[in-house]
């Protein structure tokens, strides 16, 4: 296939109510994930790796900080002349509104879709955790002659979605019935936020459903149109962690603590791209006592870190303890201070001999910049 | 093409042949250093942060693993619409050509790429050393002083003088003199091999040295003894901070020891002065349940299950479940599995320690008589239940169970 035949369209701001602590100064496209990480990052790159070249990103609202993250998109290699990345921002033409649903939303990239000339369009989430073999699902589309098809998961479906797809798949795998539920459901064939259809189609269905006042794309378009449309399911057996909830972006992190999920999620063969900030190795002191942490470059840690993930330049004092934590580029915990289930956003400050303690499902959460 | 105000030529054709099977298949400047980084991008990184974006890289020795880490330049900021890195290897023109027999002969072969710029001053530099140095205020100097050549000096403890290039200066920082290596040294300033020239007189300097038949083309021997007897300005710029010369494999395995030690005042984290260098897309390291790590540099991609102390890992390397690495180097992608232990060595890149084999020696141990690092090459297989002693330099795969 031709490297122009799939264009990507990337929903910036999906679900972004649900990591409100973590959203209120960033899209959920942007939010840290994972030591070094934006979630945008698994997006563009398991496009990038499919040798899609071509990719929009819809943006509603907060999203200064996903510019500076994406910025030209050399890092993903999206630099191009031909293509590239392009942020599609609202009120970008007159006619375009800060969007509602998912098919106002196709509206205010309409142009984008109109130019970008491929034959297919992914529509990618942005709050999806995985790594995706997207060229077999482009394959498994094109050879059952699918109108569309969605990339899911079998397994416990996330909770608070509104939009997420819960699929009846017949033997063939084409989709036979597609409901929703706001509570999670164990062992379900679940959506997760990526779907393959031609252009045209795309076109025909979002110009159809505007002018009938239709908004969500899965809810008022697909799933009344199973019977009409041949809808694919493509099944992604690996890791994958759909953010619902604070609780459930914890946990996702604390999986990359896991041996096989690490391999799984960084496979060497799809490398997961980000921008890079060229800070100096990881620094261990005498006495830093480290178990079981997945820890960036550019940290300092001269204390004890246990279960955690710590981003790019976090420095841990002589005498601190960290454990079960997140912490976000460039949180400093100072000496002796005791840290328990806590979330640090990016460049907080924890006072020597400061004790906070959380919960595994209500962490403690240090807003960004905040000086304990 | 717009002019500008400086150009820097950065010498990397060297071989290196001191440190051995480290470079059998690289440039020295592209030896690994610090965890993430080559010896190349202290001075390509120097350059960008002083203001300096037309740099030329003379390459000569195994360019095709340096060429390659340049590339465009992107890394360091050094892809740009006027200027940026050039890579520069020896070519042919109309009347044949030649590999660059000396330092000085190597700038007099891109004599026309200096000239699209039409500099005021060129700065020379060469890809050995570990230091981070702001030029600007260098050539700033320089240009004050009317000098036609600045030349930075450290200084060394006289008794080490001998082994370096020394400067016998007046008391006005003017040269006098410049001996290579002198037995009975008069001065403790040692160059640095980073020299400003005014373009005009070196340029001048370097076409008569060319007409020389018995010239070594070199700065050191030639250009900068015909310039002092012709009476010209030279003077020398002090510079006290951190300054390595990597040339050999124990002063390449102290330097990045020293990224250790809180003594020396060698910060890579400064915001204000970033070290760049080229990096592959790997997650973060990470440190198991298990390991135990001290005193260490840890990058990513790495995965700790063992212990470590007083050791730097590059990218991408595997400390399995029960092995140790102390005072060690172990470059990118080296593996080593269970139980085996690796002390005072550098393992090169992409080289697996198989389980219990035991590499190096600790000189409190084996006393310091025959002791120094081994070194282990890159791409080797050391078999399980191996033994390698202190000081010795693999370039071949070892049999399990063999000592040697």
């Amino acid at each position: 296939m031709r490297t122009s035949a799939v264009a990507g369209i990337v929903f910036a701001n999906s679900n972004d109510n649900l990591l409100n602590r973590l959203t209120s100064l960033r899209s959920m496209a942007s939010v840290p994930f994972g030591g070094r990480y934006r979630l945008v990052d698994f997006a563009l790159s398991n496009l990038v790796n499919a040798g899609i070249a071509n990719i929009g990103i819809i943006t509603k609202e907060n999203y200064h900080s996903l510019m500076d993250h994406v910025g030209s998109g050399v890092y993903w290699d999206l630099d191009r002349k031909n293509g590239g990345l392009y942020l599609l921002p609202p009120y970008a033409t007159s006619e375009a509104k800060r969007y509602i649903g998912t098919v106002d939303a196709l509206i205010g990239a309409q142009n984008y879709i109109n130019r970008c000339g491929s034959d297919y369009i992914i529509l990618y989430n942005s709050d999806t955790v995985a790594n995706v073999d997207i060229p077999a699902a482009i394959e498994s589309h094109v050879a059952n002659q699918a109108d569309v098809t969605v990339v899911y998961h079998k397994g416990g479906s996330p909770k608070n979605h509104k939009e997420t797809m819960l699929l009846e798949l017949s033997d063939n795998n084409r989709i036979s019935k597609i409901t929703f539920n706001t509570e999670s459901q164990a062992d379900v064939n679940y959506d997760i936020g990526i779907t393959v259809l031609s252009r045209e189609l795309l076109k025909k269905l979002v110009a159809e459903g505007y002018e009938n006042d239709a908004r969500s794309l899965n809810r008022d378009i697909f799933a009344k149109a199973t019977g009409q449309l041949k809808i694919y399911g493509f099944e992604h057996k690996g890791f994958v962690a759909v953010m619902d909830s604070m609780s459930s972006y914890y946990r996702a992190n604390m999986d990359l603590l896991k041996s096989d999920i690490r391999k799984d999620l960084f496979d060497k063969k799809r490398p997961v791209f980000t921008k890079t900030r060229d800070d100096m190795p990881t620094r261990y002191g005498t006495k830093s006592n480290v178990k079981n942490s997945f820890i960036a470059d550019g940290c300092i840690i001269d204390g004890t870190v246990k279960n955690s993930i710590l981003f790019r330049g976090v420095r841990v004092e002589k005498g601190a303890v960290v454990e079960n934590c997140i912490l976000m580029q460039e949180t400093a915990v100072e000496k002796k201070a005791n840290l328990k289930n806590v979330i640090s956003d990016k460049n907080a400050v924890i006072g020597a001999d400061m004790v906070l303690n959380g919960t595994e499902n209500n962490c403690f959460f240090i807003e960004k910049n905040q000086i304990l | 093409m717009n002019s500008k105000k400086c150009v820097a030529m950065l010498l990397a054709g060297g071989q290196g042949s001191r440190l051995g099977v480290l470079t059998s298949k690289i440039a020295k400047p592209a030896v690994p250093y610090g965890g993430k980084y080559r010896i190349i991008d202290f001075p390509l990184s120097n350059c960008v942060n002083s203001g300096i974006d037309t740099v030329g890289i003379l390459t000569q020795y195994k360019p095709l693993e340096l060429n390659d880490y340049i590339g465009s330049g992107k890394p360091w900021d050094l892809d740009r619409l006027s200027g940026g890195v050039h890579v520069l290897p020896p070519y042919q023109g109309q009347q044949g050509g030649d590999w660059y027999k000396g330092t000085a002969n190597a700038i007099y072969q891109n004599l026309e790429f200096i000239e699209r710029y039409s500099p005021k001053y060129v700065l020379i530099l060469s890809g050995d050393h570990i230091y981070k140095m702001d030029y600007s205020k260098m050539i700033n100097e320089h240009a004050k002083s009317g000098a036609a050549c600045t030349i930075a000096v450290l200084e060394v403890p006289i008794d080490e003088a001998s082994r370096f290039g020394i400067m016998n200066t007046r008391e006005d920082g003017t040269i006098y003199e410049f001996e290579e290596k002198p037995k009975n040294p008069k001065s403790n300033l040692a160059s640095m091999g980073i020299y400003v020239f005014n373009w005009d007189v070196l340029k001048k300097y370097l076409t008569e040295d060319e007409a020389k038949k018995d010239s070594s083309n070199d700065f050191g021997k030639d250009v900068i003894p015909a310039m002092l007897a012709a009476d010209e300005l030279l003077r020398v710029y002090r510079f006290n901070d951190y300054w390595k010369d990597v040339g050999t494999v124990d002063s390449l395995w102290e330097a990045n020891l020293d990224l250790l030690n809180p003594k020396i005042d060698l910060n890579l984290s400064d915001h204000n002065w970033r070290i760049y260098s080229r990096t592959t897309a790997m997650p973060p390291q990470y440190i198991s349940e298990n390991a135990s790590v001290e005193n260490s540099l840890v990058t990513d991609g790495c995965e700790v299950c063992g212990k470590l102390d007083y050791s730097v890992l590059f990218e991408n390397v595997t400390v399995e479940d029960g092995a140790a690495v102390e005072y060690s180097l172990v470059m990118p992608g080296a593996v080593i599995k269970k139980g085996a232990q690796v002390r005072y060595s550098i393992v090169s890149e992409n080289t697996v320690i198989e389980e219990n084999a035991v590499v190096g020696a600790d000189p409190a141990v084996v006393g310091a008589d025959g002791w120094g690092i081994t070194v282990i090459g890159a791409g080797l297989k050391v078999g399980k239940g191996a033994k390698i002693g202190p000081k010795k330099m693999l370039t071949e795969d070892v049999k399990e169970g063999e000592v040697i």
